[in-house]
């Protein structure tokens, strides 16, 4: 299998570990990823409170070059994934808002329509499958986690959805088959607060506060994510929702990827493990 | 909402205006609260999802997009996910957001705004966000004094130091090669929907 690599702004930076894992799984798994040439940030929520048509044609010129490389395209950032997906979706149902976009990105690059837009969970579950999966685990793992999905990898719902926007199940299947015990959490959809972190810091802390608080209580050693504005809330802002709330937490966030990484045997290292800021090395230890 | 509605203030239009700039639907309403029940952060706003959404249907134009709801939305999509009826609340709080930007009127967060606008600008002027960049250039415009961007730019650097010292962090801007490109779709998007 052959998939056209988004990565993102983030992936790049701030959630480096999450590329790293992402691409060091996806090889174990035998698929290639190609990054796309020259692809530009997607606009995330601040393209749309700008300008609606800069939201559309953001992530269009992404899914052009896409289409011009004859690639699908798998995005693990949520962010970047649903504005991808969306974009795709206004554009095949609007032609007349597909004829504006073209307009846009200049006579070079046209989008023609025929880009899929996958998360990584959808591409697991059921483009390879837990039984594949499942072949390449050297080392299950023994310990107990919350799968945190987050927002946008679920809602809205898309046309060809491939989990539940309410209860989904992927992550909570995927942690199941390499070993993990999934801890019942409630919480699995709820907002964090990451997108408003830097204007409204209050709100993020509060929010990122109950989802690390209710994990603890659930007896998790660590949050599983897969995405990396909830990784930057739970895991480097932690030290300041424990001096807002005068609380030790202590939590471990690791995003999935490392941790199917783990099982398949992969080096900490390699899995960028190191680059995690709530320290791991006791959960690494305790494997 | 102490004060009566007077309908002759109400701009007609305001529905279209939404729905242009992306947030679709809004005259299906039928005020069941979902939205309001369902939101991470209604909790810090002055006027409900529900609300915003019937004053859309009225027409108040200025009390909407002078209210600190929009800024206050983290976009989490569930409103939208569970509306019965299928409005676009997210997308109307985005567009909402947009046409508050456009028109400069003066907003009860003036640092979201002041966000949203960063963000736009920088991931513009490399083609892809540059953090330090968007740090820098958010502590600036959402204070307003300098002395008050240095102290913001404090409070913030452990949180950058920690970033930098694993890595996380880079001094140089990861750049589009085509940059004329990315100049021309900013242009031509921002210019041609005013």
């Amino acid at each position: 299998m052959k998939l056209g690599y988004y990565p993102g702004c983030s992936l790049e930076s701030t959630a480096k570990e999450y590329d790293m894992s992402v691409r060091e799984v996806f090889k174990a798994l035998g698929v290639e990823l190609v990054e796309l040439e020259d692809w530009n940030c997607c606009g995330a929520t601040a393209a749309h409170s700008v300008d609606y048509l800069l939201s559309l044609a953001l992530p269009a010129r992404n899914l052009a070059i896409a289409g011009k490389q004859n690639l699908n395209i798998i995005v693990p950032c949520p962010e970047c994934y649903q504005r991808e997906w969306s974009a795709s979706e206004a554009l095949a149902a609007n032609s007349e808002l597909l004829e504006k976009v073209n307009e846009l990105l200049g006579n070079g690059l046209q989008y023609e329509g025929n880009v899929e837009v996958k998360h990584p969970l959808d591409t697991i579950i059921n483009d390879i499958g837990i039984e594949k999966l499942s072949q390449n685990i050297v080392k299950p793992l023994k310990l107990k986690a919350v799968p945190y999905y987050g927002c946008v990898i679920v809602k809205p719902p898309r046309k060809k959805k491939f989990d539940s926007p309410e209860n989904p199940v992927s992550m909570d299947k995927i942690l199941a088959a390499i070993g993990v015990e999934v801890l019942p959490y409630d919480l699995k959809t709820k907002c964090c607060g990451g997108p408003v972190m830097l204007a409204s810091e209050d709100i993020m802390l509060k929010l990122s506060y109950e989802l690390l608080k209710k994990a603890k209580a659930a007896g998790a050693q660590c949050v599983a994510t897969a995405c990396p504005l909830c990784h930057l809330a739970l895991d480097a802002k932690q030290i300041n929702i424990e001096k807002a709330y005068n609380e030790k937490i202590d939590m471990p966030v690791l995003y999935l990827t490392q941790l199917v990484g783990l099982a398949f045997g992969i080096a900490p290292k390699k899995l960028g493990l190191d680059k995690n800021i709530v320290p791991v090395e006791k959960l690494l230890k305790s494997l | 909402m102490e004060e009566p509605i007077r309908l002759t203030e109400c701009d007609p239009n305001f529905i279209q205006e939404v729905a242009e700039a992306g947030g679709k639907n809004v005259q299906l309403c039928f005020q069941c609260g979902t939205c309001s029940g369902g939101c991470p952060t209604a909790y810090a706003m002055d006027y409900t999802p529900r609300q915003i959404i019937g004053m859309v249907n009225l027409g108040m134009r200025n009390e909407v997009l002078k209210s600190g709801t929009i800024w206050v939305c983290s976009s989490c999509y569930t409103c939208m996910t569970r509306c019965p009826r299928g409005v676009e609340i997210t997308k109307v709080m985005a567009a909402l957001k947009s046409i508050a930007i456009k028109s400069g009127i003066e907003t009860k967060n003036k640092k979201a705004a002041a966000f949203y606008k960063t963000f736009v600008e920088v991931a513009g002027a490399y083609g892809r966000l540059f953090e330090p960049m968007l740090f820098l250039k958010f502590a600036l415009k959402a204070e307003d004094s300098l002395t008050g961007s240095v102290a913001r730019l404090l409070k913030d650097a452990p949180f950058g130091l920690e970033l930098t010292k694993k890595g996380k962090l880079a001094f140089m801007p990861s750049k589009v090669k085509n940059m004329q490109q990315i100049k021309k779709i900013y242009e031509k998007a921002m210019g041609g929907s005013k």
